[in-house]
């Protein structure tokens, strides 16, 4: 059976050096006060981001000539899940070095390489996706969100929703409906690069039940967009889409949302365990340490090329259970703390965003689906 | 690396010509399968992980994955893993039929030995018994028609007989470096490669019977609600996978406590888990008898209790972390 097997892989010397490095850097930059979330979505910071791309780690694996720096998956691997162990602030940057920069490498023209890639690199230039609408989630081929051609450009009509960081980001890459859909649902639409300074934009955040203001409303009202900001060709957007899934769904962002969790239950419970407190702790270690080997196995069939949809899916799809369990099993066994102990502050975090965990970058379901698909059976 | 993957092609060929559905029932009724036996001796296969064989033990790991894929009804682990130690040992491999046992305690006067060991697989149909002691670990070889034998069994059927004997044994004496935790390490491998065998072959029937299995006028493979459990359940078997791998690619290193204990604990839960939902998509076929699958469950519910349940390998894991401290976790977690 395909997409079962997730091979050893060690991490090479040059990307373990790296560890000690990021941790070095964590260290001078963030703030004594500062309470760690290892929520990749939990903390939009553009001062952290520049001081990232000022060390060269945002988009570490892109060409030189792109502001990249031409290292492997796997020395970006470590960088990446060392800043989210440590809680750090990626937000800003999170999406255009996961997947807007990845995707304008593959499918951008050179002038979008050109404007877009040095920036991201510098932490100066932050990508929001551009997928979900009120009436399309996990069903994406219905997005209604039009672009309509005119002279130079198009003109944008439609709503985009749930997009993160909308308010705060630079660009969003938005994938609309360029064509009416032929015999199949997934012609005619068309991913563009939207400025959301642009006229005819409307950000409006919305507040979610954590009480936070990440994810937003973006309303395009006869919005003009230059022709020159279609990425790849115009009616391939639903290929374009799902190319970047393998390098959004496997990362250890899908794993590692409640982690600060675990590290404060230790904390908690001192070097001395009761056996069901050892026994939570080991459990989930142990969940951590494997689901890490299997992201780190997808990190490999990337570096070699490949595009493992499937096991990227699985990872996911395990990982986000794990990070809903996680939270759940410690507060079971932590020892009796006040409101307002570190402990208490950060698990409160993670169970009020934890209904995200299975939802974003696709559900549960979704994923599941996916998986049958590798077994065979749909 | 090519020498061994000609061991395991040897070793599925020929589980899968012999180890069928008949062989199971038999040897469930207590025939030893002698057959087979034979053959996988003929193949210098016992020796595997000796001077002769020249395999390491993680060969051994990865011929148990295959065996465990077939529910070979035979000792193996005890076999590889005992004639690896006797190899070690002033007494040497051997070519009889072994069972291998670790005593907690035994009385050593003069010469004379008095010990009892329980749950030994296959001890009734074996000609020795290899068991191992204490730190630094002894070696000790008994001759089953020298000892008294009280017939038992696990919840899959395999035999598990408790073993008595007073007399003057082998003393194979102590090879270095090795200690009784280190030997209950490996069987605790041996149990969790046998199970990601067992699971990969749970998941193989039950993919099978969901694609030829009709209701409703179709495969109830096409219901998204079966799909789903498939898709969990092989979720499931690819961190079990996942974890055994880890386990025996850190046999040589600092990490191997910590992995195998890893491995253990995440395959025994992935071996509840998915002995269940198998059973869920088999419908009341697969709780016959007649039907294979509960050979391959019964040993996933059985083998997830010997050398270790959950529990304890998650326990021994989480106070190591908690020894090492909070701030400490991720480095434990990323430590090759």
């Amino acid at each position: 059976m395909d997409g079962l097997r997730f091979d050893d892989i060690s991490l090479p010397p040059q990307a373990v050096a790296l560890r000690g490095e990021v941790r070095e850097f964590l260290n001078a930059v963030l703030p004594r006060q500062y309470l760690p979330n290892s929520d990749f979505n939990c903390g939009h910071d553009p001062l952290f981001s520049r001081a990232l791309g000022e060390r060269g780690w945002i988009g570490m694996t892109w060409p030189k000539r792109y502001g990249g720096g031409e290292r492997s998956f796997f020395e970006r691997y470590v960088v990446t899940e060392e800043l989210l162990a440590a809680g750090a602030p990626v937000s800003a940057h999170w999406i255009a070095d996961r997947q807007s920069g990845p995707l304008l490498l593959r499918y951008g023209t050179e002038p979008q390489r050109q404007r877009h890639l040095p920036a991201i690199t510098r932490g100066e230039c932050f990508f929001s996706i551009g997928m979900s609408e009120p009436d399309s989630g996990s069903d994406l081929a219905s997005v209604r969100t039009s672009a309509r051609a005119v002279d130079g450009g198009y003109v944008v009509n439609g709503t985009k929703v749930w997009t993160t960081d909308a308010q705060r980001n630079h660009f969003m890459i938005a994938l609309v409906r360029t064509d009416a859909a032929g015999e199949s649902r997934h012609a005619g639409l068309t991913q563009l690069i939207v400025d959301l300074a642009s006229d005819g934009v409307q950000v409006r955040p919305i507040r979610n039940m954590a009480g936070d203001e990440d994810f937003n409303e973006v309303v395009f009202t006869d919005c003009f967009v230059p022709a020159t900001s279609v990425v790849g060709k115009p009616g391939n957007g639903w290929e374009q889409v799902t190319s970047e899934l393998s390098y959004e769904r496997s990362g250890p962002e899908r794993f590692l949302s409640a982690f600060r969790v675990l590290v404060e239950l230790v904390r908690a419970v001192g070097a001395e365990p009761d056996d069901h407190q050892a026994a939570v702790i080991g459990r989930m270690v142990g969940h951590l340490m494997t689901l890490r080997q299997m992201s780190i196995s997808v990190a490999g069939m990337l570096q070699a090329g490949a595009s493992p949809a499937v096991e990227a899916a699985l990872v996911k799809a395990l990982g986000n259970d794990f990070e809903k369990e996680l939270p759940e099993l410690a507060r079971l066994t932590a020892p009796h703390l006040n409101e307002g102990h570190r402990f208490r502050a950060t698990l409160a975090q993670t169970l009020l965003h934890a209904p995200a965990f299975t939802l974003r970058g696709g559900t549960r379901e979704i994923l599941r689906g996916v998986i049958a698909r590798g077994l065979g059976l749909r | 690396m090519e020498t061994n993957q000609l061991v395991l092609d040897t070793a599925e060929r020929m589980f899968r010509d012999h180890c069928d559905k008949a062989l199971l029932d038999a040897a469930e009724q207590g025939h030893y399968a002698a057959d087979l036996w034979a053959l996988f001796a003929s193949n210098g296969l016992p020796q595997l992980a000796t001077e002769v064989g020249g395999g390491s033990l993680a060969d051994v790991f990865h011929l148990l994955r295959v065996a465990g894929r077939f529910a070979v009804p035979l000792p193996l682990a005890e076999v590889l893993i005992g004639n690896h130690l006797l190899g070690a040992s002033q007494c040497g491999p051997t070519e009889a039929r072994i069972s291998l046992g670790i005593a907690d305690s035994h009385s050593a006067e003069g010469g004379e030995v008095n010990v009892e060991l329980t749950a030994v697989p296959w001890a009734r149909a074996v000609e020795r018994i290899c068991y191992v002691i204490g730190d630094p670990l002894e070696i000790v070889l008994l001759e089953v028609a020298d000892c008294e034998i009280t017939e038992g069994a696990n919840i899959a059927g395999e035999p598990r007989d408790g073993v008595r004997f007073v007399g003057v044994p082998s003393r194979c004496g102590s090879p270095p470096e090795l200690d009784v935790a280190r030997i209950f390490e490996w069987m605790a491998l041996a149990r969790a490669a046998q199970m990601s065998g067992a699971l990969e072959r749970v998941l193989e029937l039950a993919l099978l019977y969901a694609k030829e299995r009709k209701q409703f006028g179709r495969p109830i493979g096409g219901f998204q609600a079966v799909q789903h459990n498939l898709a969990v359940m092989a979720a499931h078997v690819a961190a079990a996978l996942r974890a055994t791998d880890a386990a025996i690619a850190a046999l040589d290193s600092e990490r191997r406590s910590v992995q195998v204990a890893v491995a253990k604990a995440r395959v025994g839960e992935a071996a509840g888990l998915v002995a269940e939902m198998a059973h869920q998509v088999h419908g009341a076929m697969g709780f016959t008898h007649e039907h294979q699958l509960h050979h391959f469950t019964r040993r996933l519910l059985a083998w997830r209790d010997e050398y270790g349940r959950e529990i304890y390998w998650q326990q021994r894991v989480g106070r190591a972390v908690a020894a090492q401290g909070a701030d400490a976790v991720w480095d434990f977690v990323v430590a090759q």
